[in-house]
């Protein structure tokens, strides 16, 4: 499944996108915002594998330092406002272009980010490092005990986090010891 | 179908069924005949644009007026919280919490998962609580304190007394997500656990904790949305008096 953000303040060109992005075909959930101060919520909320973004929004302070921080991985498209020049990068849209390149831009797009997200995200199994992570977290320890035992930084303790939630679908902390018993990666004895 | 004063009530309720939480909780009776919206809503003393508006954003996800709620008396918002604090924690959470007690007695076998689920949900229960006790105990207070000054122009005795050195920012501070756990619970149910013998009574589980989400979201939406900023306007105001 794709994730996709369209942010875009008008309502008219934001339901024209889904409506051609639902025509694509591809399973994909899509998201609307439609002002730069949604933007970090819709971001860690859903994780994003592709974000639409209109250039008056891009363009606000803090936004691209937000997308670059939550959704490093995410492929971003403008939109812009005025028309463009034709043949131009394949990650710019206008709200002038006619359907047919609309069309052709967002499928390959879409196309791209999902052989990615597939090869990525199809092995839904946590890795080695990660499972590590987890019986810790599970343990009810913090980011930095977490971090100082197994000799990583607090940063790369939080971006396996990230990982973590995103291919288990678990957000806090008592979820995931739930379903690290579940799992065996701790004992209920671990906890009590 | 856009949602406007003179559509008859029970039509309403035939267009979406949902909408019958909004109605109980803003404070209106089943029982309609063939009344308008406008009708009811005055028979019952509520702002007919206030029940349409909050009618119109929890039936379509793209509409929410946020300049237009500020409009509307703080009172009404807080009361239409209220009630939504106690459907869910009377009503509501007990009828999952059952739900899970049903499938841990059912599931002798593998009863120490079910018994997981079920501590899970209890402390998930124990942080919903002190929540919403917190909302109705100091920011709905002083919320309506703050009302209070803004229309007799003047800060109350009351006011000064209890609330001169709180403010929303506070609040805004530690109000925390209460969706996560909903969120965490509905991925081990669907994913982890091993699946149970009666399906019947699993989905039915499930189905009302996606509707608990919903209900969660939609309340959260209201009180960041529209609460929050709408208190911050008043309090500008409370200060340029
Ligand atoms: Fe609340
Ligand atoms: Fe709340």
């Amino acid at each position: 499944m794709v994730r996709i953000l369209v942010a875009e303040p008008s309502y008219l060109v934001r339901k024209g996108l889904s409506t051609i992005l639902n025509e694509l075909k591809t399973v994909t959930q899509i998201e609307e915002i439609s002002s730069a101060d949604e933007i970090r919520e819709a971001l860690t909320s859903i994780i994003p594998n592709m974000i639409i973004i209109n250039t008056t929004i891009s363009s606000m302070p803090q936004v691209e330092e937000d997308i670059r921080k939550h959704t490093p991985d995410a492929a971003v498209i403008s939109i812009f406002n005025t028309p463009i020049p034709k043949n131009t990068n394949e990650k710019t849209l206008s709200v002038f272009d006619d359907k047919s390149v609309l069309i052709n831009k967002l499928r390959s797009q879409v196309k791209s980010v999902q052989q990615t997200y597939i090869q990525q995200e199809n092995s839904e199994e946590l890795s080695e490092r990660e499972r590590e992570v987890l019986q810790k977290i599970a343990l009810g320890k913090t980011n930095k005990e977490v971090a100082n035992e197994l000799f990583i930084s607090t940063h790369t303790v939080i971006s396996h986090r990230k990982n973590i939630t995103r291919k288990l679908g678990i957000k806090t902390v008592s979820g995931l010891t739930v379903y690290a018993i579940l799992n065996q990666i701790i004992s209920m004895e671990d906890i009590s | 179908m856009l949602i406007t004063a003179d559509m008859k009530m029970a039509d309403l309720i035939h267009l979406d069924f949902q909408l019958l939480a909004v109605i109980q909780r803003i404070g209106i009776n089943l029982g309609f005949r063939e009344k308008t919206i406008d009708e009811v809503c005055k028979e019952n003393d509520v702002d007919t644009d206030f029940f349409i508006q909050i009618a119109r954003s929890f039936h379509d996800k793209d509409y929410f007026p946020k300049e237009k709620f500020f409009t509307f008396k703080a009172e009404w918002l807080i009361h239409f919280l209220r009630r939504t604090h106690q459907c869910i924690l009377e009503y509501k959470i007990p009828e999952i919490e059952e739900k899970i007690k049903l499938m841990v007695e059912d599931l002798k076998e593998t009863t120490r998962n079910y018994e997981l689920i079920k501590n899970f949900f209890t402390e998930y229960i124990r942080e919903l609580r002190v929540h919403m006790e917190l909302e109705e105990t100091q920011v709905f207070p002083y919320v309506l304190a703050l009302s209070e000054c803004i229309e007799s122009k003047t800060k109350t005795e009351g006011f000064e007394k209890y609330f001169n050195e709180y403010n929303i920012q506070r609040y805004l501070e530690d109000h925390n997500d209460i969706e996560e756990k909903v969120f965490d619970l509905k991925n081990i149910l669907i994913k982890y656990l091993p699946p149970p013998t009666d399906s019947c009574k699993y989905n039915s589980l499930l189905f009302e904790i996606f509707k608990l989400e919903k209900d969660l979201q939609d309340h959260s939406k209201l009180e960041d949305k529209v609460l929050i900023p709408k208190v911050k306007l008043m309090e500008n105001e409370l200060e340029n008096l």
